[in-house]
């Protein structure tokens, strides 16, 4: 199972693609099958939970936009049972969606229509992230130039020592500890501010641009906190 | 005339009573005699008012003293205190007369307050009606039956009320009014912003005056009541003068109300408008993307050079990029279409054709989009040929059948049904879908209504059908939904056998 692909990431591993469009599900299969994957598809809602009940895939591919019911509900599904990674397929202008489907605990979503060669790169992040150990049990965390020693609460960009008061370094390790991961403002909200908190996303963007001004070399074009238009933020690993 | 009546009647009352009292005059002490005449001044005060009042007393005050104040037969009074009691009889009568005919002003005007009290309060239900042509007719008509007018026309800017609201007696009335108005209307083309007219208060039309009244509302003309007297009849009376002025301020809320209720409903309206745009570009956006998503997928698979494709897989890729941009063409197709059409540019081009084959061309053109259905075809055998446009009619039923394919359960059936029908050829397309709720039947036809159903979203643009409704009545035939199917959908259009029928 664990042979390494062309891209070193595990080949074999077990695809679910959930789609309402016929041809959709046959370009992704036929890809995803030339790429070592093996895959499994549905068409609608209630497919796609039985078949993951059934299979246990290791990763899921799920368009939001499904005639039988919406795709949050499968998201909900899998979220009660497992960790799963779930990357969501959805239309551009449906930020409101992505949002809600990365709240309910999707970890990434691609925007329709997208290039192949995009969607593949999401899907290997996403399943070596399954790979590695549990986010969070590291001490020391690299990304680049980036350096944070979570045992310390030390921070570096390059030989620099980075001074973060209290909540900055809060944020940071919230990001640091979920990278490539699409984080919504209001997941970094009650992460760092508590459970209280999930609108206020002007103190987060005040924040952010603090941490950006602190760790990144040009806070115009970040290349740790990169931002997810209408959706939140992405930490930028490059240690992968 | 009327106006001796009074007087008249305070000589009959005094001259009746001193009958009365010269045929018991010899038994009847002096004090009653004059308790008579006081009952006579006081029924004409109460009858009549007071300046008849004061006659009769006067009247009274003589013939007593000529009939029954010895020596009679003469002004003169003898016993100076008979001249006393005289004098106190006269004072008496006109006091008492005085304060009948007040009483009885009041009475009057009482009862003249409540009319005007219940005409107004008449008017004002009236005028609650929220369609304001029929609550001004209404008004105008239960003002000029109130004030026995020949006519009534209450008049308005042309955007909330188009024709003015005449109420009339009679067909020359009403001809008089209207003529007022038209002429009205050539010095005031009702602009809008223009709303102070310079008229004179009165008109002349056919020969008759017409009196206006403004309607006005927060300082501001809106509006005039137009009033054509009874021929001949006295000048309206205070009262009546005060009711128009009354009921002109009422109007004047009414129209205001009518004219914000009018602003809220278009403002309303636009509000939809946009709202339906920015559906319809969502709608198109998603319909025009869905396939290019996936042709993009699998142009982008094709180019990829870190896997070897396999024919078979190459042709996957392929076949994915055909479809998905033929359906691309047809949604295309669709809206170029239905523009077509709505800006009236369409025409059929007619000429005779063999309905079965069409229904073969059909079934065969759309494998492509019915590969998971069973599809039925039941053609009559002796069909005649019908005059038809040969592309139009086929993008009927390919629109009908595409619908059944996509609404409705992989691996279910779809018939399509073609036979005779008194004068017509009848075409049936029956899936085993959801079927469409009865009350969207009619609506479904409407340009870019989709339905859809609770926990489904809405998909297609919603231009098929309404495209098959205006080809189908462009070729004088009819398009609907069966609604005594019990199971699933059956679309159905008719189209007439002999091509010339109109």
């Amino acid at each position: 199972m664990s042979v390494n692909g062309p891209h070193g990431e595990p080949t074999g591993a077990r695809l679910l693609v959930v789609d309402d469009e016929p041809a959709m599900i046959r370009t992704l299969r036929t890809n995803l099958r030339g790429h070592n994957f093996q895959v499994e598809t549905a068409e609608n809602a209630a497919e796609a939970k039985a078949s993951y009940d059934r299979r246990a895939p290791d990763l899921i591919l799920l368009d939001l936009n499904l005639p039988d019911g919406d795709g949050f509900e499968v998201v909900r599904h899998i979220r009660e049972r497992s960790g799963t990674p779930i990357i969501v397929l959805s239309a551009r202008g449906g930020e409101r969606d992505k949002v809600n489907a990365l709240d309910l605990g999707a970890d990434d979503y691609i925007t329709k229509p997208f290039g192949i060669d995009e969607l593949l790169a999401r899907v290997r992040v996403a399943l070596r992230h399954l790979a590695r150990p549990k986010a969070g049990t590291e001490r020391r965390i690299h990304s680049g130039e980036l350096v944070a020693d979570l045992e310390r609460r030390e921070v570096t960009v390059g030989d620099r020592a980075v001074h973060l008061t209290p909540t900055e370094y809060d944020l940071l390790k919230v990001f640091l500890t979920n990278p490539n991961k699409v984080l919504t403002d209001r997941m970094l909200l009650q992460q760092v501010w508590g459970p209280d908190y999930g609108d206020e996303s002007h103190y987060l963007h005040v924040y952010v641009a603090r941490l950006r001004r602190k760790i990144e070399d040009d806070p115009q074009e970040p290349r740790y906190l990169v931002t997810e238009p209408g959706v939140g933020y992405r930490f930028r690993s490059e240690e992968l | 005339m009327r106006r001796v009546v009074p007087y008249v009647a305070a000589i009959a009352a005094v001259a009746v009573t001193t009958m009365l009292i010269g045929l018991e005059a010899s038994r009847a002490p002096l004090a009653n005699v004059s308790m008579l005449y006081l009952v006579a001044v006081l029924i004409v005060a109460v009858a009549f008012g007071r300046p008849a009042a004061i006659v009769a007393s006067l009247l009274a005050f003589l013939s007593f003293d000529w009939f029954f104040v010895p020596p009679t037969h003469q002004l003169v009074v003898a016993n100076p205190e008979e001249l006393f009691s005289l004098a106190l009889f006269l004072l008496t009568a006109i006091v008492t007369g005085t304060l009948a005919a007040r009483e009885r002003a009041r009475a009057q005007e009482a009862k003249q307050r409540e009319r005007e009290a219940t005409l107004l309060y008449e008017a004002a239900f009236l005028m609650a009606e929220p369609d304001l042509e029929r609550a001004l007719a209404a008004v105008a008509e239960h003002l000029r039956g109130a004030l026995d007018l020949d006519g009534l026309a209450i008049e308005t800017d042309a955007e909330i009320l188009p024709r003015p609201a005449i109420a009339a007696r009679d067909e020359a009335a009403r001809l008089a009014l209207r003529g007022a108005s038209s002429e009205l209307r050539v010095l005031d083309p009702h602009r809008r912003g223009r709303r102070i007219r310079l008229i004179g208060p009165r008109q002349h039309s056919g020969g008759r005056v017409v009196r206006v009244l403004p309607i006005s509302a927060a300082g501001a003309r809106i509006g005039r009541m137009q009033i054509l007297r009874r021929a001949g009849a006295a000048e309206l009376g205070p009262s009546d003068e005060r009711l128009l002025a009354i009921a002109a301020a009422q109007l004047g809320v009414t129209i205001e109300r009518a004219r914000f209720r009018k602003k809220a409903l278009d403002t309303e309206v636009l509000r939809r408008a946009d709202e339906l745009k920015t559906e319809l570009l969502h709608a198109v956006s998603h319909e025009l993307r869905t396939p290019l998503a996936s042709i993009l997928a699998s142009a982008g698979s094709l180019r990829q050079r870190d896997v070897v494709w396999t024919d078979r897989d190459r042709d996957e890729f392929a076949m994915s990029i055909q479809e998905e941009a033929l359906r691309l063409d047809r949604v295309v197709g669709n809206l170029l279409d239905l523009s077509r059409i709505e800006n009236g540019s369409f025409v059929p081009h007619k000429t005779w054709h063999d309905v079965g084959a069409l229904v073969e061309d059909v079934a065969g053109r759309l494998r492509p989009v019915t590969t998971e259905h069973p599809v039925r075809l039941d053609v009559q055998e002796d069909l005649p040929p019908i005059e038809l446009d040969y592309v139009e009619i086929q993008q009927v039923l390919s629109n009908l059948v595409e619908n059944a394919a996509k609404f409705s359960p992989p691996g279910s059936e779809i018939a399509i049904r073609v036979g005779r029908d008194d004068g017509h050829v009848r075409f049936e397309v029956s899936d085993r879908g959801p079927g469409i709720p009865a009350a969207d039947a009619d609506r479904i036809f409407v340009p870019f209504v989709r339905l859809s159903r609770p926990g489904q979203s809405a998909r297609g643009v919603g231009l098929g059908l309404a495209i098959a409704k205006r080809l189908v009545e462009a070729h004088d035939g009819a398009i609907w939904v069966d609604r005594e199917v019990r199971e699933g959908t059956r679309m159905v259009f008719t189209l007439p056998v002999r091509g010339d029928v109109r």
